[in-house]
């Protein structure tokens, strides 16, 4: 379970979150909506220990990570795969090599087993044929596939986190990403890969999540699903999901 | 920048310099990484040294010969240039090209990597950026900063040598025997400790200011310059605060 406790970030003197407590299960599918600005980047790198809250406390199966080392946290993080926006690919490293990285580093896989892992991600990303171009070389929509295929290689997440996975794509590359989003998250609600995923396109985050927050001024406005979302009588919010009422 | 946040940078600068070096003696270390940077900061860098090198040694030696000519001691260009170049203007110039090069490029590359969340996908895999980004770029630096320093002194005194030769009429072999007296052990361990800590200083300063890069492009675009700027300063006061220990240390005196 992911639990944040009056998690306080304070930057340049102003309070980018200000007291969130939210608690999430790992088999969850949320939607963190909010302008651009608003903290939601942030949600993700403080749940995998890249931020620090300046007060409040992030617990991870009951583990407050505030505090961890970087060594300590390498076993928290193992728990989630994260998706950043752009896709964040090591540009300096081939699409195998991308993919390869996380069998390189935390499995020290053997080279056999390397190969045939990439191969079958990127076939699942459906992206193959890119396995020795360089991430210069492919479409915005295809860095996003390849980030996918790489935060699956070599390790069992128990929750995707994406970061604005479809911002910027034409509508079919976007749907295309949202149905992958979903396949990798499907299942049994119960024991499924969970989602958190942070974006400002609410019809996105309605056709792959469940439960939804609003994030303004640094605080959760909103948390709930998607009828109370729907149902909504505050005024920001309205304007913020017209396109779905 | 307030106080607070100098002592913050100070202290992000200490600590890297100590981590990288502690770096090498990790065995997470790839020693592709260091042979990559090697390559980037080395073969790449030859032709700026080349050019900068041959044209700071045909200046010299005619500013040299041109002034000691009308007193009649022009044989001792050789002299003064090799102490020169060797010393002072071979490790200073050099260091100076690179900075604006490598430097730049190392400050420019891991803000980028910032920006891009590429240095946060390494921590969420695991890897230490300290390792994986930094130790290859200060090792390589160490490392291939006096080699250049050496091909460009040696470069330097062959341009001073064709205006020696070419246009002041001297006897290149006297001139050749000057510069061989000049390579003596006291010039070359000054001319080549020089370039090995402004190596290390060079990397270890674009690597703090790449590392600290905040706010899109306009903050990489501070990064670069302030990596410049920084290593441009450190390069001459450190030049001078090393001549005094080398001085110290060799017993020689002013």
């Amino acid at each position: 379970m992911i639990e944040f406790q009056d998690v306080t970030i304070i930057y340049n003197g102003r309070p980018v979150m200000d007291r969130v407590s939210f608690t999430a299960q790992f088999h969850e599918k949320i939607a963190i909506l909010g302008s651009s600005g608003a903290g939601k980047t942030t949600i993700l790198k403080l749940i995998v220990g890249l931020d620090q809250p300046d007060s409040g406390r992030i617990l991870i199966d009951g583990t407050d990570i505030s505090a961890l080392t970087e060594a300590e946290l390498r076993d928290i993080r193992m728990n989630f795969s994260i998706v950043f926006q752009e896709g964040a690919l090591f540009d300096s490293l081939s699409v195998r090599d991308n993919v390869a990285f996380c069998l390189w580093e935390r499995e020290k896989a053997p080279e056999e087993v390397i190969e045939s892992t990439v191969k079958s991600l990127l076939n699942r990303v459906g992206i193959e044929d890119a396995m020795y171009l360089m991430p210069d070389q492919l479409s915005g929509g295809m860095q996003r596939r390849v980030a996918i295929a790489r935060s699956l290689a070599g390790c069992r997440p128990r929750m995707m986190l994406y970061d604005e996975p479809t911002s910027g794509l034409d509508p079919l590359t976007d749907a295309t990403i949202c149905d992958l989003i979903n396949e990798l998250s499907s299942g049994d609600p119960t024991k499924r890969t969970g989602l958190i995923i942070v974006t400002h396109d609410v019809p996105d985050a309605i056709k792959v999540a469940e439960r939804f927050m609003y994030l303004r001024n640094g605080r959760i406005q909103f948390d709930g699903g998607l009828e109370t979302l729907k149902s909504t009588q505050d005024a920001e919010l309205i304007k913020f999901i017209k396109d779905i009422l | 920048m307030t106080l607070q946040k100098l002592l913050a940078e100070l202290q992000n600068f200490y600590i890297l310099s100590i981590s990288s070096i502690l770096g090498i003696f990790r065995r997470s270390l790839k020693w592709r990484d260091v042979l990559e940077q090697m390559d980037y900061a080395g073969s790449g860098s030859f032709f700026i040294v080349f050019l900068v090198s041959l044209f700071i040694g045909m200046a010299l030696s005619l500013q040299i010969s041109t002034e000691l000519a009308p007193l009649g001691l022009k044989m001792y260009t050789a002299k003064i240039v090799g102490i020169s170049i060797i010393r002072e203007i071979g490790p200073v110039a050099i260091a100076l090209s690179y900075a604006g090069r490598v430097g730049s490029g190392m400050a420019s590359e891991l803000g980028s990597m910032i920006l891009s969340h590429q240095v946060d996908m390494l921590r969420v895999y695991g890897a230490d950026p300290m390792i994986r980004l930094v130790t290859p770029r200060v090792l390589s630096s160490a490392v291939m900063l006096p080699i250049l320093t050496a091909i460009g002194d040696a470069i330097s005194l062959a341009g001073g040598y064709y205006i020696a030769v070419a246009v002041s009429h001297q006897s290149g072999a006297f001139y050749w025997s000057q510069i061989g007296n000049e390579l003596n052990f006291h010039n070359i361990l000054s001319g080549l400790t020089k370039p090995f800590i402004f190596g290390y200083l060079i990397a270890c300063i674009s690597c703090t200011v790449g590392l600290s890069t905040r706010g899109g492009a306009q903050g990489l675009r501070r990064a670069t310059t302030t990596a410049v700027v920084l290593s441009t300063i450190m390069i001459i006061v450190v030049d001078f605060l090393l001549t005094q220990v080398l001085f110290f240390i060799l017993g020689m005196r002013a």
